[in-house]
């Protein structure tokens, strides 16, 4: 299905709508912009229409598709809601986000500063979260974008119909989205979107971002796929654990900001060990969904794989009832066994910032588990090694409006100062 | 004699009744020589409190430790000097990772048995010459891949009067080559000799798609046959697949659904299945199937979904008497088959992990596709 200017399209119209899009494009930059209370009012009102139950029967294969919770749902559309995207905006852009004062400097004029749009984004969506390729766009447009959306191959139809209901809800959007189901492979199509397009928002693993770096010749919005962790104290509260095992559970360590394994501040292997045995205990107390059998095989023939290999790896693997904590020796964040299975590595306080540094590009969420005056300090030593989230251990993978993506605000970075006379 | 003899030897390669004790005994004998060759080997047995000994009575064939393909992909676990032994392959290596293989003259001597009694079996050698078409890549010295090597090999099933790649070697890179293959067929068509495809079930699949397209409806000569072979993935569920492609063989080239013959093997477990008649993958007295719990590992009865371990006494130059694949199978009794073979039948559900999985930590899609390392 194709969506191009508040009109639904059959995918073989491709080549006519790729012939129009230049035409659509200009003409949606040269008429008049989009005010984001504009954008702000479509958004509650489909937020409104949604939580009434007015799209259930596409939400609700959706979240049951993807196996998420009520609670995880309501979070999601609050997002969207006006007091979320009122507050996101004045984050974004600082109170003053309606008007920018201008600039005075001895000598000169007053210089008039306008917050402007860049013009043509292009997202490149992935398959990881559905729904997001609308909120990458519901995001553009706030920025007062027109956007170009290529579809992930395993969209489900759920970001055509939303964003479709959203243009309906407000034509003057209308003009400022464009959906296409291409494939990656059709390098025609995607080179058309990066020839028209002022900013690449990129989603997805390496392969994704890389072959943005290589279509597209303008600024371009990497949200790659990034690795967390926790950092604990060797005598954490047992609360502390047993939040972190819940976490670890309950996210099936799918998520970027699902803890992959834990750091131990320090050095001794009996200690790191004591730690493991402790983690352990509370991953097997804790609950989470099971994974399907296709996957929990694949975590046991790995960790039985590992285990054949301990004796090269020197890795102690503790392992019960699908859940596993494996005690390495060396210091490298890498991904856990996921679903329950997850590292410990030991890790002085001072050696965080060498031992992550060379991760820069991965590194998101960390779990913090400590006493209370160490927080301060550990979190500086951490946010110093790039993290970009420090969290109590059961909220790495909090969703709370207003938090920077990856350290950026998107809506800050979709837009540029432009300064008259 | 050696015990694998009598057993690769043995007329009937499905009376797994007959040959139970045999087996059994050849994968004793395979097993204390991997013991007493491959100290990693030994290792692995010893860490889990195995001994070569224990190798009693079938059910012990469980207790086994079993060697994951993923620790082959990463370890070279030989009992004879590699330099020595004549033949390599590796694995397709189509997750990124290869598994390097050697066998030594005396598992291929029983791996020529089992292909003659395989192919006496299911009426695969013809004293007629035929052209054969080969779907995959044309023999080089570059190239160590195992199905081009088995894939050669079948070409002797019958005396060969061509042989036609898809992928040939032009220039130092293989390219690939549809138009010759479908010459080949046109003019055999008019002649009298039979022809015999060799592929992948997929690339067969596209060629007679291919075909079909541009119109091409063939009678092929009698004794014409559909091969297909390859790596375990080629074989999952696909059961709509499988009928279009009988039907196209049919409608395309002449060929009915039962000159349709599938193989599969694996370079770690190179044992020849053939299927029956009806399409499935029964088990010869040269192995045997263990489903294994997806979590604990535990052989699984039969009839369960689990993951597919693989037994053989085959070979003696490496330690492939058990190996866990990445498949997850199940299987089935012989009765459930109807075709008359006596041993159970396999039947490849997929890979562990799945596809479309919902994840944005980095590496994870990878990982759990089993696309090596993270």
């Amino acid at each position: 299905m194709i969506l191009a200017n508040g009109a639904l399209y059959p995918d073989e119209a491709l080549p006519e709508q790729l012939a129009a899009l230049e035409g659509h494009c200009l003409a949606a930059l040269q008429g008049p912009a989009l005010p984001p209370e504009t954008v702000i009012a479509a958004c509650d009102a489909l937020a409104g229409q949604i939580a009434a139950g007015a799209y259930d029967s596409a939400v609700r294969s959706f979240l049951e598709a993807f196996q998420i919770g009520e609670g995880a749902f309501r979070a999601a559309l609050g997002l969207f809601r006006r007091e979320s995207l009122t507050y996101q905006c004045t984050l974004a852009w600082g109170p003053d986000w309606r008007e920018l004062p201008p600039l005075r400097h001895p000598g000169f004029q007053p210089i008039r500063r306008r917050r402007m749009p860049l013009g043509v984004l292009f997202h490149i969506a992935a398959g990881n979260v559905d729904g997001l390729p609308a909120y990458s766009v519901v995001e553009g447009l706030l920025a007062g974008n027109v956007n170009i959306l290529k579809l992930p191959s395993a969209d489900r139809g759920l970001s055509v119909l939303l964003l479709h209901a959203l243009v309906t809800i407000e034509p003057a959007l209308a003009p400022f989205v464009y959906v296409f189901d291409v494939p990656s492979t059709d390098l025609a199509s995607l080179e058309i979107f990066a020839a028209l397009a002022d900013g690449v928002a990129v989603w997805g693993g390496d392969e994704a971002v890389q072959a943005a770096y290589r279509l597209a010749d303008c600024r371009i919005f990497p949200w790659g796929h990034k690795l967390s962790f926790a950092y604990a104290e060797p005598d954490a509260a047992e609360g502390d654990l047993l939040a972190l095992a819940r976490h670890i559970r309950e996210t099936g360590q799918v998520l970027c900001s699902s803890c992959q394994g834990v750091f131990v501040d320090t050095e001794d292997p009996a200690v790191l060990e004591a730690f493991g045995r402790r983690l352990f205990d509370a991953l097997l107390a804790a609950d989470g969904p099971r994974p399907d059998r296709g996957l929990a095989a694949r975590a046991a023939l790995q960790l039985y794989n590992d285990q054949l290999e301990a004796v090269e790896t020197g890795r102690v693997i503790l392992r019960q009832n699908g859940v596993s904590v494996t005690i390495c020796p060396d210091r490298e964040l890498e991904l856990g066994r996921m679903f329950g299975n997850c590292w410990v590595k030991a890790l002085p306080r001072e050696e965080i910032l060498p031992a992550l540094k060379p991760k820069k590009r991965l590194l998101q969420t960390c779990g913090l588990l400590c006493a209370p005056e160490e927080r301060e300090a550990l979190g500086d030593l951490l946010a110093r090694a790039g993290v970009v989230r420090v969290t109590e251990p059961g909220e790495m993978s909090r969703t709370i409006p207003g938090e920077a993506h990856d350290g950026i605000y998107p809506l800050a970075a979709y837009m540029r100062i432009v300064e008259t006379v | 004699m050696d015990r694998r003899t009598k057993l690769f030897r043995h007329r009937d390669p499905y009376d797994i009744p007959g040959t139970n004790e045999q087996f059994l005994a050849a994968m004793a004998q395979n097993c204390r020589y991997q013991y007493d060759h491959c100290p990693d080997y030994r290792r692995i047995l010893t860490e889990r409190g195995f001994s070569p000994d224990r190798l009693r009575g079938t059910r012990d064939l469980g207790a086994l430790p079993p060697i994951p393909t993923l620790y082959f992909k990463r370890h070279e676990l030989f009992s004879m000097p590699p330099g020595k032994l004549p033949v390599k392959a590796t694995s397709s290596g189509t997750s990124g990772s290869r598994s390097r293989i050697g066998f030594d003259l005396m598992s291929l001597r029983r791996g020529a048995d089992m292909v003659w009694r395989m192919g006496r079996y299911h009426d695969l050698f013809s004293p007629q010459p035929c052209h054969y078409l080969i779907l995959g890549y044309e023999p080089h010295k570059s190239n160590q891949m195992a199905f081009t090597k088995t894939g050669y090999g079948f070409t002797f099933f019958a005396p060969a009067l061509s042989r036609t790649y898809a992928l040939q070697y032009r220039d130092g890179q293989y390219v690939l080559c549809l138009e010759d293959l479908q010459k080949r067929l046109l003019s055999a068509a008019k002649g009298g000799a039979p022809v015999r495809t060799i592929g992948f079930p997929a690339y067969t699949y596209m060629l007679l798609a291919e075909l079909k397209k541009q119109g091409v409806r063939l009678k092929l000569p009698k004794g014409s046959k559909l091969t297909m072979g390859g790596g375990w993935k080629q074989f999952y569920a696909q059961k709509v697949e499988k009928e279009a492609l009988y039907a196209l063989a049919e409608e395309v080239l002449g060929i009915g659904e039962g000159e349709c013959v599938e193989f599969f093997g694996a370079v770690e477990h190179p044992i020849l299945y053939t299927s029956c008649p009806r399409h499935h993958f029964h088990i010869p007295i040269y192995s045997r199937a263990i489903i294994r719990d997806p979590e604990t590992l535990r052989p699984l009865p039969m009839g369960e979904l689990g993951l597919l371990d693989l037994l053989t006494p085959m070979v003696m130059s490496q330690p492939l008497l058990s190996v866990m694949t990445d498949d997850l199978a199940i299987l089935h009794p012989a009765k459930s088959c109807g075709c008359g073979i006596p041993s159970p039948w396999l039947e490849i559900v997929g890979r562990v992990g799945v596809r479309d999985i919902v994840t944005c930590a980095a590496g994870a899609e990878q990982f759990l596709q089993g696309e090596g390392r993270t």
